[in-house]
Parts: C-alpha cells; sequence; structure tokens
C-alpha cells in the first residue's frame, strides 16, 4: 500500500521535459536527481517542496520522446513513491518497471486534484482519495511487471529467477 | 485467426508456436545497441551488477557513437573512453566518432537481417523496421539485462495497419506523408502498437524514403513500424550481410487473415507539403497555411532524414543559389558512407557554394549539446522528427518538414512550398 501527496500534472509530457537533453552526460544518480522535471512547464513548486514519499498523477502519454532512463532515475531520487498516469508511453513505462519504480494506469487520473492524499494498492489497481473519501478502480499490473517492481527491478528480478524463463 | 508480423517474430524469438497481443513474452536478441548517451550508464549499471562477467555474444553487441561527436567536453570524452574499454573487455564492436547514426550504421555494416530483434538506448530504433526487423528502443537497465542474459521481456503489441495508397505529386515526399499520418493518429494514437505500412506508395518507396516513415512511429508513441521488405531492399540487405541469411532465416509476412486493431487507409495522391507546428510533431499543417514565417536557421539531417536521397533533393534545390542572407543553414550526413557519396556526387560544391555549414556525420540537432542549438526566441525548420518544447534551446520554435521544404526555406529566408522555388 502507498500513501502520499498528490502532484498534478498534465498530458504528453515528454523526456526532455522530465530530463532536459543537455544532462545527458551525467552518470551519476544523485546528481541526476537534481534535474527532476525541470523542463516541465508549471514544475517550478514541485521542484522546490517535492517529498519524499509523494506521488505524481499525470494524463496521457507521459514520458513520451526519448529513452533516456535518466528520466525515471531522476523521480526515483526525488523519492517519488508512485506514478499513476492516465496513460504512460512505452520505453519510459519500462523503465519505471525495471527500476522498481511503482506505476499505475489510471483512465480517470483527472479526478484527483493537485495537493490531495490518497491512498494505493498497485497488485489490486485500488485508490483510495483520502481528500475526497471517493474511492476507484485502476487496471491491476500485469503480474510479471508486478513481479519485476516487487523485486525491486528488473536485474534483481533476473538474478532471483535465472533460469526460470 | 492470422498473425500480424510482429507476432510473429516475437512467437519465433520467443520458441513459441504463437503468441498474442498484450502477452509478455521472454525473447532471444539478436543484437543489443548502446550509444555515447546510455551505454556510459549502463556500463555501470552492467558492473555493478555482474563485475566482470562476460556479456551474452560480444559478436551481438555494439556501441555507436552518434550524439556528441567528436566528444564535446571532458565529462562526454570520458563516457566515450569508458565505452571504447568495455568494448574491447567485452569484444563488443564499437562505431567510433567517424561513423555516423547509430541504426544507419547496423544496417550499412550488414548488422540488421528482417526478423531479428534488436534493442538500443535510442527511442528511434524502430526505423529499422524499414528493413523488416523488430527494432525497438529501451533504457539502460533492459540493456544492461540484455548484455548478461541475451533475452528480454516484451509485452506483445497489437497492431495496427496503415494502407498508403495513390501516387505522390512532384516535391512531396515519404516526410510528407508520415507528417499527414501524425496528423491524422496524434501523438499518442499509437501508444504500444505496431504499425504496418502497405499500399501501392510504399511499394514504390527506396530504403531513405521507408526509413523516414518507419523512424516516425516513434512520435505516435508506436512500439514499431514494419514494412515488408521488397526484392531491391532484400538485395541491399543481402550485399550488406555478406552471408546467406535468407536460407537459414524463413521468411516471415502477416498472415491475410491476421487481426488489426486499426486499418487506417490514406491516400496521398493530393497530398501538399506538409509541415509539423511548434510544439508537436502532430501540430501539422499544409506548407502553403503557413507559408512566408520567417527563419534564423534550417537544419537538413537526422536519422528521419538524413541519408544520400535526401541530401540529393536539397542538392537539386540549391544548386546555383545560395541562402537568405543572416540565415544559418546546417547540413549533417546521416553516416560517412553518405557523406562520401554526396562528395563524390558533387553535393558538397553545391551546399558549401550556397553558404551552408556541413558538418561530421551524428545525429546533430536533435538535441541540446550539438552545435547549432538556438537562441531565445530564434525559430527553425528542421527535417528532424521531434520539436517539442525546449529540445533545442529555451525559448525556441522549431518546425519539422520535408528536405524539399526546407532547403527552398533556406533559399528564402521564410518558410517556402518547394515547388513556388
Amino acid at each position: 500500500m502507498i500513501k502520499g501527496r498528490v502532484w498534478k500534472f498534465g498530458d504528453n509530457i515528454d523526456t526532455d521535459q522530465l530530463y532536459p537533453g543537455r544532462y545527458l552526460p551525467i552518470t551519476d544518480k544523485q546528481e541526476m536527481a537534481k534535474h527532476a522535471l525541470e523542463g516541465v512547464p508549471g514544475a517550478a513548486q514541485f521542484i522546490k517542496k517535492v517529498q519524499p514519499g509523494d506521488i505524481l498523477v499525470v494524463g496521457k502519454n507521459f514520458g513520451c520522446g526519448s529513452s533516456r532512463e535518466h528520466a525515471a532515475i531522476a523521480i526515483i531520487g526525488k523519492g517519488i513513491s508512485l506514478i499513476v498516469a492516465e496513460s504512460f508511453a512505452r520505453i519510459f513505462y519500462r523503465n519505471c518497471i525495471n527500476t522498481g519504480l511503482p506505476v499505475l494506469e489510471f483512465k480517470e487520473a483527472k479526478e484527483i486534484n493537485q495537493g490531495d492524499e490518497i491512498e494505493v494498492n498497485v497488485e489490486t489497481g485500488e485508490i483510495k482519495n483520502l481528500t475526497t473519501g471517493k474511492v476507484y478502480k485502476a487496471s491491476p499490473i500485469s503480474d510479471l511487471e508486478l513481479e519485476i517492481m516487487k523485486a525491486g527491478g528488473l536485474l534483481n528480478y533476473l538474478k532471483k529467477t535465472t533460469g526460470n524463463w | 485467426m492470422g498473425k500480424t508480423i510482429v507476432e510473429k517474430i516475437l512467437a519465433r524469438a520467443s520458441h513459441k508456436d504463437e503468441v498474442y497481443p498484450e502477452e509478455r513474452v521472454w525473447a532471444d536478441l539478436d543484437l543489443v545497441v548502446m550509444r555515447d548517451f546510455g551505454g556510459p550508464n549502463v556500463i555501470l549499471e552492467y558492473k555493478d551488477a555482474f563485475g566482470e562477467k562476460p556479456v551474452f555474444d560480444g559478436n551481438k553487441v555494439a556501441f555507436t557513437f552518434d550524439l556528441h561527436v567528436p566528444a564535446r567536453d571532458e565529462k562526454v570524452a570520458k563516457n566515450q573512453a569508458e565505452c571504447r574499454e568495455f568494448a574491447k573487455l567485452m569484444g563488443a564492436k564499437l562505431f567510433d566518432v567517424n561513423t555516423g547514426i547509430g541504426q544507419h550504421i547496423l544496417f550499412e555494416h550488414g548488422l540488421v537481417k528482417p526478423w531479428d530483434v534488436i534493442i538500443g538506448t535510442d527511442s528511434h530504433m524502430n526505423l529499422l523496421g524499414a528493413l523488416g526487423a523488430f527494432a525497438t528502443g529501451v533504457g539502460t537497465t533492459d540493456i544492461t539485462a540484455g548484455l548478461a542474459y541475451g533475452r528480454l521481456w516484451f509485452k506483445v503489441p497489437k497492431t495496427h495497419k496503415y494502407v498508403i495508397s495513390g501516387k505522390l505529386k512532384e516535391r512531396v515526399g515519404a516526410k510528407d506523408v508520415i507528417l499527414s499520418v501524425l496528423k491524422k493518429v496524434k501523438t499518442d494514437g499509437a501508444l504500444y502498437k505496431a504499425i504496418e505500412f502497405t499500399g501501392n506508395a510504399i511499394d514504390e518507396m527506396n530504403l531513405a524514403e521507408r526509413i523516414t516513415l518507419t523512424s516516425m512511429v516513434t512520435e505516435m508513441s508506436g512500439k514499431i513500424g514494419f514494412i515488408e521488405p521488397n526484392p531491391s531492399i532484400l538485395e541491399f540487405i543481402k550485399i550488406r550481410v555478406a552471408s546467406e541469411f535468407i536460407s537459414d532465416v524463413e521468411p516471415i509476412n502477416a498472415d491475410n487473415d491476421a487481426e488489426y486493431e486499426r486499418v487506417i487507409n490514406f491516400d496521398v495522391s493530393d497530398l501538399e507539403p506538409q509541415i509539423a507546428c511548434p510544439h508537436s510533431p502532430d501540430n501539422v499543417k499544409d506548407v502553403k497555411e503557413v507559408a512566408g514565417t520567417p527563419m534564423n536557421q534550417v537544419f537538413i539531417g537526422s536519422c528521419t532524414n538524413g541519408r544520400f536521397e535526401d541530401l540529393k533533393v536539397v542538392a537539386e534545390i540549391l544548386k546555383g543559389k545560395h541562402i537568405k542572407e543572416g540565415l544559418r543553414l546546417i547540413i549533417v550526413p546521416a553516416t560517412m558512407e553518405v557523406a562520401r557519396a554526396a562528395l563524390e556526387a558533387g553535393f558538397y560544391d553545391i551546399f558549401l557554394g550556397a553558404g551552408a555549414v556541413v558538418t561530421n556525420p551524428g545525429c546533430a540537432l536533435c538535441t541540446t549539446g550539438h552545435p547549432g542549438i538556438l537562441a531565445p526566441g530564434e525559430i527553425m525548420i528542421s527535417t528532424s522528427n521531434r520539436n517539442f518544447v525546449g529540445k533545442l534551446g529555451r525559448g525556441a520554435q522549431v518546425y519539422l518538414a520535408s528536405p524539399a521544404t526546407a532547403a527552398a526555406s533556406a533559399i528564402t529566408g521564410v518558410i517556402t512550398d518547394p515547388r513556388d522555388i
């Protein structure tokens, strides 16, 4: 169960906004975290005030654009506990699963507001909005992706399961 | 029910009789590719997880340097040095700063065969679908896992079929076709999907034109775009691969009764030159709707439009002409092979005579960090594939168009229909 405060962003936020191209040569993960969401219009408050455990709730096609895993790593570095999106761009989605960052697709993500506190069960897809009292059901994540996420990412998963797949 | 190309490729690669859309499979990898960006992150992750363990097969691992080439600063130089050292240690192939854009280098060097499964740290890997390969962009953890185990998990995508028919008008090309597709499908219209391009307009297209189409499947959020290789594409691949690949692999084609989630027909007979306006690749208009918009810079190149055939159109339009005073024109061939062919064909004379800057092969103005990025408020027309906010300089605006439209606009200094030159 994941509980946290919501930061809200819109549709089609691309990886150049999540992690601008000028920082691609960076290989240090802590250093990457400093640039999370730096190019997202309206993210100034987020960059100043985000706290470990906070949750991102976003619109359609989140993380579209380049393959840079830096974007997911930088968001993890900020302590984000979960991303709930109307839909994810495919490479970014894989990068989150593979690095153990919980993600959930929820078609009615727009129903959740900036600053709401929500409680989410990633395994069942149940979302409770503790601020409004409303309860929703998102599409649960597939078994494989859940196992990878629970293992803490793809490499941990493979080390545990090699030979069984 | 019949199967689509992607379903058959993933079934073969995962040793199954058949696979179904949405199913998760573990597929064998034919090629794992890293760039000067992404590569250093993979090496750190690989060493951390597996130490000195050899990669699954050095012959199936390649580094391609195409982003910051030659190294633009000390950090990039260090990153590239680490890639060279790791490639040597692991017996992997490495294409250094003197080669060009990764995917193009891979097929020029015969590392790409139809129906291969290929991953790389480049969101435009899927342009290799122009040669019939399943190639897709992934992040560094996927690459690290691929290096160690030679396999990777995939979600089998649903397939969309785009049927492109008709005969294109003069100076209207593959870029105009794919921009018109984006206008209809939108940037999230093919999310997680495989696209098969068919139709009589495709049959006649050469490899460069096919690459222009498949590369921009990424901008529709698609996983992969396929074009079934015709005999001339297969002949090109045979020469490059230098082996009888056709004899050891059974060809894969879509079944006649394959199940498509969506089929869209495009008649391109009346298509006008197209242009994607700031700040989205699907904000597409006819060139004539925005004709006259002033430009500061024109970029011709990229994995979408940097091949010899693209430069040939540009040379035809620029021949004997000069670019507008005050405008900058930057031309970047996709690969060294393309550059040499352009040199032999006399294009460099035309380009330099017209006042262009011609730089060494690479990705060039696809991201900040390459020479030629824009100042706030500046406007550029580019033959690349993305025009996201801030991607080529904060406060700048980018229009995406064909090489013909870009070249014509370089002469006039304003957005110009290539038929008006």
